[in-house]
């Protein structure tokens, strides 16, 4: 069994991690903003897109609604970004961490799930139809992709005989577990685009309901919630980066570089896949989720299983 | 200073616009969606996203009330403008951005408003049902409830269950106030009145009724329209609600007495960008904003009369794409499936026939055969989707699937008005 080769750096460098954080939320910004001006096809080149929505939001003024329930509203729309700070805590850039955890799958796991939370009470919170509306399509999603996103999870930790993120990357230093477990490695990824609340998934902030959860959001408010989403995206890339494609594992490059570079290359395909991709109606995937994903991926843990025991 | 100044130079830079079309105005409508997103500006879906709220066209009294609430609810910096005309859009926005500039303006307006949802604040919220509003200042009296949902269409929360509540004791006292909707919420009246006694922050409970499978579930009353993005113009679809079912849905045009029909659609080319303004807000609900932005651009070129041939290629190109998607298939595969009997039921034209994506196809269809001159020169009368019947179409169909069968409908500009007088 391979061993962990990370070590723990001090609690101060938790400031370089959301940095990080912050530069990988910048370029995935900016990336979109290339994008959808590409569509409009007109204008700017939406390069200071994210820049100018964030000068905007800063000088907006926030809106409460009547009898809000304002605590726990803005419990929920800064929840999305305190996950991602906590799930990143865990991801190994390549020999540091900052949180050298035994279960660290399970802590990216216990993450995930408050998204059910957060961005539920963000739709409660505002009082408001449109947004509540918001709030029970996340949850239709959430019943969808939660499941498989567990088992997902379970594959590499089985193929590596431990819940240790830094000891499941140390296990794919021959061979990356994307190449023998791709059904775990997409239903994994399906998870992530659907807690940032992403493409396929976004009919929580669906035009059709007025933008859903967001309707009643504004200023700071709105700002610190659409950034966690793409903070979410970003640090859902960086776990898969360890889970799945091989961590700091790479020739040239030193171990952190590789985790970056893949980390980005990740981050840029989730991003430009909201171009390509229609909505998907909650009832629709509800369907998908329990017949066609939650069977694959446990076809796929019991695969891995069979391979992790033959080989011991 | 330097500093405040040019956070504000790229905030205004990037605003958010909330559109509001008068209904007969689309071509106006069609142009400062052009023109903003040429500055580099987008869309806002609610009001609480918005910076600029630009009133397309010039208004019937209904729209300009509507219009007046909803510019209480932009949290600010806020500039309102009103486009008269297509060309005068880009001045328009040039304007608003010089307002949303000037920092003494929207000091002096924010110092005008007050900060907690009482008194105008409140008219932001779902709950404005129980301010009295300006015009007649009685909180939780009855006639400031009729008042003040009308105005609050496009938002509404838990305050129509709340109007509805005293739909019985109070709209008929609205109704002679005037020109907002308070007073079509009789409609709901008597199946859920008497809320007024539990009461939180004045907003009523909502009412139970039987579900379809006999249970008792909630019933809460939503708007929908006129002001909801890509919403048919002066559409409002009042319904009841249980979970997000729609369990019944009444439909009422705004300003219906005063539509004109100066902006209708005169030429084949207008016909077809029509056709494509329509296929991109249902592309647009179906999430795909992509496709949504392509079928728009189309709509331009054929209203600034571009070049045919091209026009024509990139709309096949379109038709294509759309095809070719299997999700999009998918997710729209038997919605507001309509048989050859529900469309002679329901008098609807015939090329509404199918699904959703059917419909989606055949618009594109439309708008190239449009484009072509083959189309047969159909009369527009004849092609009129009869908006009354909206409300039995999507009875028992979910918000979502409703949103995107109202957008299949392929409605033309300015619903014939005498469609709903004699209904």
């Amino acid at each position: 069994m391979p061993d962990s080769t990370v070590t723990t750096v001090s609690a101060g460098w938790a400031l370089a991690a959301a940095a990080i954080l912050g530069l990988l939320v910048a370029f995935a910004a900016v990336l979109d903003g290339l994008f959808s001006a590409r569509t409009a096809g007109a204008g700017p080149s939406g390069m200071t897109r994210p820049l100018g929505e964030t000068a905007r939001l800063v000088r907006q003024r926030r809106r409460t609604t009547v009898a809000a329930d304002t605590l726990l509203w803005r419990i929920g729309s800064s929840g999305l970004l305190f996950m991602a700070l906590m799930i990143v805590t865990v991801v190994p850039l390549g020999q540091w961490t900052l949180f050298d955890l035994d279960v660290g799958v399970v802590w990216f796991n216990a993450m995930d799930v408050l998204a059910w939370a957060f961005v539920w009470l963000t739709g409660w919170g505002a009082n408001s139809t449109h947004s509540l509306i918001g709030g029970y399509r996340f949850l239709a999603h959430g019943l969808a992709y939660e499941l498989p996103l567990m088992f997902a999870l379970v594959a590499p930790a089985v193929a590596a005989s431990s819940l240790n993120v830094g000891t499941v990357a140390a296990a794919q230093a021959d061979l990356w577990f994307v190449v023998w477990m791709p059904v775990a490695f997409l239903v994994f990824c399906t998870g992530v685009v659907a807690i940032a609340v992403w493409g396929p998934f976004t009919p929580a902030l669906g035009s059709d309901i007025a933008g859903g959860v967001t309707t009643e959001l504004s200023g700071v408010d709105r700002l610190v919630f659409q950034g966690g989403r793409y903070a979410l995206l970003a640090a859902g890339a960086a776990f898969a980066v360890p889970m799945f494609l091989g961590g700091g594992n790479g020739p040239l490059l030193p171990g952190w570089a590789w985790v970056l570079v893949k980390t980005s290359a990740l981050l840029a395909v989730l991003v430009w896949l909201r171009r390509r991709l229609p909505a998907v109606r909650p009832d629709l995937f509800m369907e998908v989720g329990w017949v066609v994903l939650l069977p694959a991926v446990l076809v796929q843990d019991l695969l891995v299983a069979v391979v992790a025991v033959w080989r011991t | 200073m330097g500093l405040s100044n040019a956070l504000a130079r790229y905030a205004v830079n990037h605003a958010h616009v909330l559109l509001v079309e008068a209904p007969g105005h689309w071509l106006t409508r069609a142009a400062a969606e052009q023109q903003l997103l040429a500055r580099g500006w987008l869309f806002a879906s609610s009001p609480a996203d918005a910076d600029v709220l630009a009133l397309c066209g010039t208004p019937g009294p209904e729209i300009a009330a509507i219009a007046a609430r909803l510019w209480e609810q932009l949290p600010g910096p806020r500039a309102r403008v009103q486009i008269d005309a297509p060309h005068l859009a880009a001045a328009a926005f040039e304007s608003a951005a010089t307002k949303l500039l000037d920092v003494t303006l929207q000091r002096d307006d924010s110092q005008g408003r007050s900060a907690t949802p009482n008194g105008e604040r409140h008219r932001d919220n779902e709950s404005e049902g129980h301010d009295g509003g300006h015009d007649h200042g009685g909180h939780g009296t009855h006639v400031g409830k009729g008042e003040m949902d009308g105005g609050h269409a496009e938002h509404s929360a838990m305050d129509h269950g709340g109007s509805s509540g005293h739909g019985e004791s109070g709209d008929h006292g609205g109704m002679g106030h005037g020109m907002d909707m308070g007073h079509a919420d009789m409609g709901h009246g008597a199946t859920s009145h008497g809320g007024m006694d539990m009461a939180p922050a004045g907003i009523p409970m909502t009412h139970g009724g039987e579900d379809r499978d006999g249970l008792e579930l909630d019933v809460l009353h939503l708007r929908l329209g006129p002001v909801l993005p890509y919403w048919p113009t002066g559409l409002v679809l009042r319904c009841s609600l249980q979970g997000d079912l729609i369990v019944h849905a009444e439909v009422t045009l705004v300003d219906a007495q005063h539509a004109r029909h100066h902006a209708g659609v005169r030429c084949a080319h207008h016909r077809a960008a029509r056709r494509c303004d329509n296929a991109a807000g249902l592309l647009a609900l179906s999430g795909w904003e992509d496709a949504a932005g392509r079928a728009r651009r189309l709509r331009d070129w054929l209203l600034s009369d571009g070049d045919r041939g091209t026009t024509a290629r990139d709309l096949d190109r379109l038709h294509r794409r759309i095809k070719r998607s299997w999700l999009l298939r998918w997710s729209l595969r038997g919605v507001g499936y309509l048989s050859a009997a529900d469309v002679a039921r329901l008098d609807l034209p015939g090329h509404l026939r199918g699904d959703t994506h059917d419909r989606l196809l055949s618009m594109i269809q439309r708008a190239a055969d449009d484009i072509a001159g083959s189309a047969d020169a159909s009369s527009d009368a004849s092609e009129h989707v009869p908006i009354v019947k909206i409300g039995d179409v999507v009875q028992g169909l979910d918000i979502a699937t409703a949103r995107l069968v109202v957008a299949s409908l392929d409605l033309d500009p300015q619903p014939a008005a005498s469609a709903v007088a004699h209904a």
